[in-house]
């Protein structure tokens, strides 16, 4: 029995999991108050990313682009992003913050756009806007290196190395989430309420979850601040849930600032929530309240009433995001189920060394593959050639159709999923988010036992 | 003066050029905006890249084909699953999506090799498919990789296998439109004449600028069919690699959307000397209008006509069922490109509904003229809208409901505007007579939804009607009507099946005898033209 961690083979990508850099720099601009990207680029880069965005969270949210053309691939664009910071600070009063994100095109023609960041700095800010607070802040996302996932790595770090100064010592800890949606953002408020803990959340993103209100005054944005950004510096701590996104940030906390960090786990399932609540306790010296080992408890409850009956073997294909995949598969094995195929979608080197990845290799009693630099077609070669059997895909909307395909049930979970309805809303971390997972998986597994006859008349009731 | 200044776009006065309004007795001498220019940075605009008008819009709706982008995996993920141009091969081109992965040593080194590599990887992946063709992006654009070279290497060393290159990267030009021009004129270029297609008609038609958004290709071919015309392509919805190889044998050129397509109608006309017909799939006018221009073309005039009769006969009392109930609604149509112009009349003319603005994201002077001379007094017109003009419009205009992509969309239901996807329909299709009556149960379904009524009310302020536990929309729509119209026996809700597309695929049609004279004369027309 081997669990094997090994790169995809072929050289090109066959329906791609992950998209390029800017993407995840875009995310982490729009969890950020009076703050709209521009990213430096063709206007693809951004229109795209822009309608993902509104796909998943069914929200519109600004991100404006410099809209290279011709002329600016032959002759230099810097002067795009001189005339695109000024119309969006004429246009957009209360805009404080412009990232200015760079794309494959920007970095190959070797737009200085640090330069330009001093130019504006010294020239137009302080001729045309001199009584106004914005601030500038150059991101280097060339879509050719690394990932979605690594942008927003990229663009945490950049945020927080911009804004974070010393004051004076708080007691808040910083709690740096991820790549996560608006119902893992309420779930870990809550989490840290319970625990009596204030915290720093970055990015605060419960708001991508806004409502329709009869005076039509609602736009979607998220709500971290620039206080919120500064204040980083004077935590007593950093959780960085994930060790891939985020987790920059937390390190360089650590070493300009002494903010110590705890990198991990991502809190997906029993266990590592009960981490996740340790880190907390020996961070701030704050006790787990009764409150939440009540809280557990109806998770256990939920629990019990789903592994050994139903979950049990049941053998799971999981891709997408790297701290999302491996957290799901943990808590796919404390359910007694099979993860035999993880995917991770970008050439990330240290994924070789994760521990996380390297105890899985160690323990797992079943044959298991994690392929990085995947694609789909990593998951459909497996199953239409090679025997692959499976019973559950977890993965977002884009690897669709190979469950519809081959008819394999399958639960939505990550980044993007606009085939489904709502569920942005739902956590995947904590109890509820262990909760809510083992349902949706269970009830995939029921559904499809209707629609294959295969002894639905017994095994989905209790 | 006509030019509409927006209040949020004072500080950019070249904005003021690109938006006006129809004043009494005026007309497109006395106001155009300017259209298809440089897009202003940082204004927040909805135009996309040259690269997606290249691939997501005109390659890849073809069907039987390896689509690869060569670049980053970004531009092919972005773009993948985002529209709904359907084919009767179960999806082939929306299911499979290919990038060949540049990374940053191959921007260094060229990524030539891995081009290579990536085309007989995704050949052995899918063996059955022979056909393919490769986008160009930004990034291998500006390496300057030989995209051509490579494919004519594979194509010497794999025979069987034909593969088309387009080369569009994402700057090339102000929007997606310069992508449509590029692939146009290097389809042209390098693939059509090079396959002789079978005749099995004496009217021959290539079927131009039509997408098969959720089935509007089958439904029009349908007609063409039921006509005796053979469809010798379609430029590209639903479309087949091989057929569009074989589309200098036409004798016409039926093209719907003249925006993204005019292009090779216009090379076709000037190199075969085969004839362009502008046509309309939508509404049943210009529909029937369409059929007639094209029966008239091939002297068969009376099949036109009866499909007309029969058509019209099966749904006009559906539509003038919704027609009522629209009547007078205000609509922001602001699609893309061409719909502003296939839509502005006939939604007026056979829904009721008033088209109080219409916008171009990526449309060309040409569209405009079109669009506002279809439009009635007052109506706003926008070239390459951006985001504050659009809300600024909204407040303004107060529309009933808005025609527009996804992301506006949900910028619209904010401020308490339904939407229906102007690009990927809501539950189309949309084309032929039945399709347009979907429409109009769409627009129907918008602006009636008691939900969204719901969605008006304070409940802190308003009274709340605590008199029933529901609305219908029957409820909201007939009150007022004349009694004849609310208990009329011969209009109706529509009537079709949820799926109006997929029994097309089965159809069979009346074999019409070709006259042998005819199709002489046919041969000899061509040969004049080579």
């Amino acid at each position: 029995m081997t669990c094997e961690i090994k790169e995809k083979t072929r050289v090109g990508t066959v329906n791609p999991i992950f998209t390029c850099q800017p993407a995840g720099a875009q995310f982490v601009s729009i969890g950020v108050k009076d703050c709209i990207g521009i990213v430096h680029g063709g206007q693809g880069c951004v229109m795209f990313v822009r309608l993902i965005f509104s796909q998943h969270f069914k929200e519109s949210f600004e991100l404006a682009s410099s809209s290279v053309h011709e002329d600016g691939a032959v002759f230099g664009a810097c002067g795009r992003v001189e005339e695109g910071v000024d119309v969006l600070l004429s246009r957009y009063p209360n805009v404080k913050i412009i990232p200015i994100i760079t794309t494959c095109s920007t970095e190959i023609i070797g737009d200085d756009v640090d330069g330009v960041v001093r130019k504006l700095n010294e020239g137009l800010l302080k001729e045309k806007y001199p009584d106004r607070e914005v601030h500038l802040i150059p991101i280097h996302t060339p879509s050719f290196v690394g990932s979605m996932v690594s942008g927003y790595d990229v663009a945490v770090h950049d945020f927080v190395k911009y804004f974070s100064k010393k004051d004076k010592p708080s007691l808040k800890i910083n709690l740096i989430t991820g790549w996560v949606n608006p119902g893992d953002v309420t779930e870990l408020k809550h989490l840290l309420a319970e625990m009596d803990v204030e915290a720093n959340v970055l990015f605060e993103i419960e708001s991508f979850d806004s409502p329709l209100m009869p005076d039509g005054s609602e736009i979607s944005h998220g709500g971290t601040t620039i206080e919120d950004l500064t204040a980083t510096a004077d935590a007593q701590g950093t959780i960085a849930l994930n060790r891939y996104e985020g987790s920059k940030a937390a390190k360089f906390l650590e070493k300009r600032w002494d903010v110590p960090a705890i990198i991990g786990p991502t809190p997906i399932g029993i266990r590592n929530t009960d981490t996740f609540l340790q880190n907390l306790k020996s961070m701030t010296g704050k006790q787990i309240p009764q409150s939440l080992v009540r809280e557990r408890g109806i998770a256990m409850d939920a629990l019990t009433d789903l592994t050994h009956m139903f979950l049990a073997d049941k053998k799971v294909a999981i891709y997408g995001n790297p701290d999302l995949v491996i957290g799901l598969a943990e808590f796919c094995l404390d359910l007694e189920m099979k993860p035999v195929l993880l995917l991770l979608g970008d050439d990330n080197p240290n994924y070789k060394t994760d521990p996380r990845l390297l105890a899985l290799q160690e323990n797992v009693d079943f044959e298991m593959e994690v392929i990085t630099n995947a694609d789909f077609w990593e998951l459909e070669d497996r199953i239409k050639n090679k025997g692959l059997e499976l019973d559950l895909i977890l993965g977002h909307s884009k690897g669709r159709f190979v469950a519809i395909d081959y008819a394999i049930p399958m639960v939505r979970v990550g980044f993007p999923v606009y085939d489904r309805a709502g569920h942005y809303r739902y956590p995947v971390v904590g109890y509820k988010g262990a909760t809510w997972l083992a349902e949706q998986m269970a009830n995939a597994l029921f559904t499809d036992m209707e629609y294959k006859k295969n002894k639905e008349w017994i095994l989905n009731v209790w | 003066m006509p030019h509409h200044e927006f209040e949020c776009s004072k500080v950019i006065p070249e904005r003021k050029q690109h938006a006006v309004i129809k004043g009494k007795g005026e007309d497109l001498t006395s106001c155009l905006p300017k259209g298809y220019l440089n897009t202003i940075p940082g204004s927040i605009s909805e135009r996309g890249c040259a690269y997606c008008g290249a691939k997501h819009v005109i390659g890849t709706p073809m069907k039987d084909v390896i689509h690869i982008s060569h670049g980053p995996v970004g531009c092919t993920y972005d773009t993948w699953q985002t529209k709904r141009y359907i084919s009767d091969n179960d999806n082939y081109q929306l299911k499979y999506t290919f990038a060949t992965d540049v990374k940053e040593k191959h921007i260094v080194f060229g990524a030539e090799k891995l081009l290579k590599q990536n085309i007989l990887e995704a050949f052995k992946a899918f063996p059955k498919i022979k056909r393919m063709t490769i986008y160009q992006t930004c990034a291998t654009a500006l390496i300057g990789d030989d995209i051509d070279a490579i494919a004519q290497e594979v194509m010497d060393e794999l025979p069987g296998v034909d593969i088309f290159v387009c080369n569009s990267p994402g700057f090339a030009g102000p929007s997606q439109s310069g992508g449509h021009h590029k692939i146009n004129i290097a389809w042209i270029n390098q693939k059509v004449g090079t396959l002789e297609p079978e005749i099995t008609s004496d009217y021959v038609i290539n079927y131009v600028g039509e997408y098969n958004i959720q089935g509007d290709q089958e439904v029009m071919t349908d007609f063409f069919k039921r006509m005796g015309i053979q469809v010798l392509s379609t430029f590209t919805g639903n479309g087949s690699y091989d057929d569009l190889r074989g589309m200098h044998r036409a004798h016409l050129n039926v093209l719907e959307c003249a925006r993204s397509a005019e292009y090779i109608c216009d090379e076709l006309r000037e190199r075969y000397g085969i004839p362009r017909l502008d046509i309309d799939g939508f509404g049943f006018k210009a529909l029937g209008d369409s059929l007639r221009k094209i029966g008239l073309f091939f002297g068969i005039e009376e099949r036109a006509e009866a499909i007309i009769a029969e058509e019209t006969a099966r749904w006009q009392p559906e539509l003038d069922w919704y027609k009522a109930r629209l009547q007078g609604k205000k609509v922001c149509l602001w699609p893309g490109g061409s719909k502003l112009w296939h839509w502005a009349n006939a939604i007026q003319e056979e829904m009721g509904v008033k088209v109080v603005s219409v916008y171009t994201k990526f449309g060309h002077q040409g569209d405009m003229e079109k669009g506002i001379s279809r439009c009635g007094e007052g109506a706003l017109a926008i070239d390459d809208p951006n985001e504050l003009e659009g809300l600024e419009a909204l407040e303004m205009l107060k529309p009933d409901v808005i025609f527009t992509g996804k992301r506006p969309g949900e910028m619209a239901k904010k401020v308490g505007v339904p939407y229906l996807n102007a690009h990927a329909y809501h539950n189309g299709p949309y084309k032929g007579y039945e399709g347009w009556v979907r429409f109009a149960r769409d627009i129907y379904n918008a602006i009636y939804s008691p939900i969204h009524q719901l969605a008006m009310v304070d409940i802190s302020k308003d009274a709340i009607p605590t008199d029933r536990g529901f609305v219908t929309r029957r409820m909201l729509s007939d009150k007022g009507l004349p009694e004849e119209i609310t208990s009329s026996t011969v209009l109706s809700p529509y009537t079709g099946k949820f799926d109006s597309v997929s029994h097309l695929r089965t159809k069979t049609y009346p074999d019409f005898p070709r006259a042998a004279d005819t199709a002489g004369d046919a041969e000899e027309i061509i040969a004049v033209v080579e």
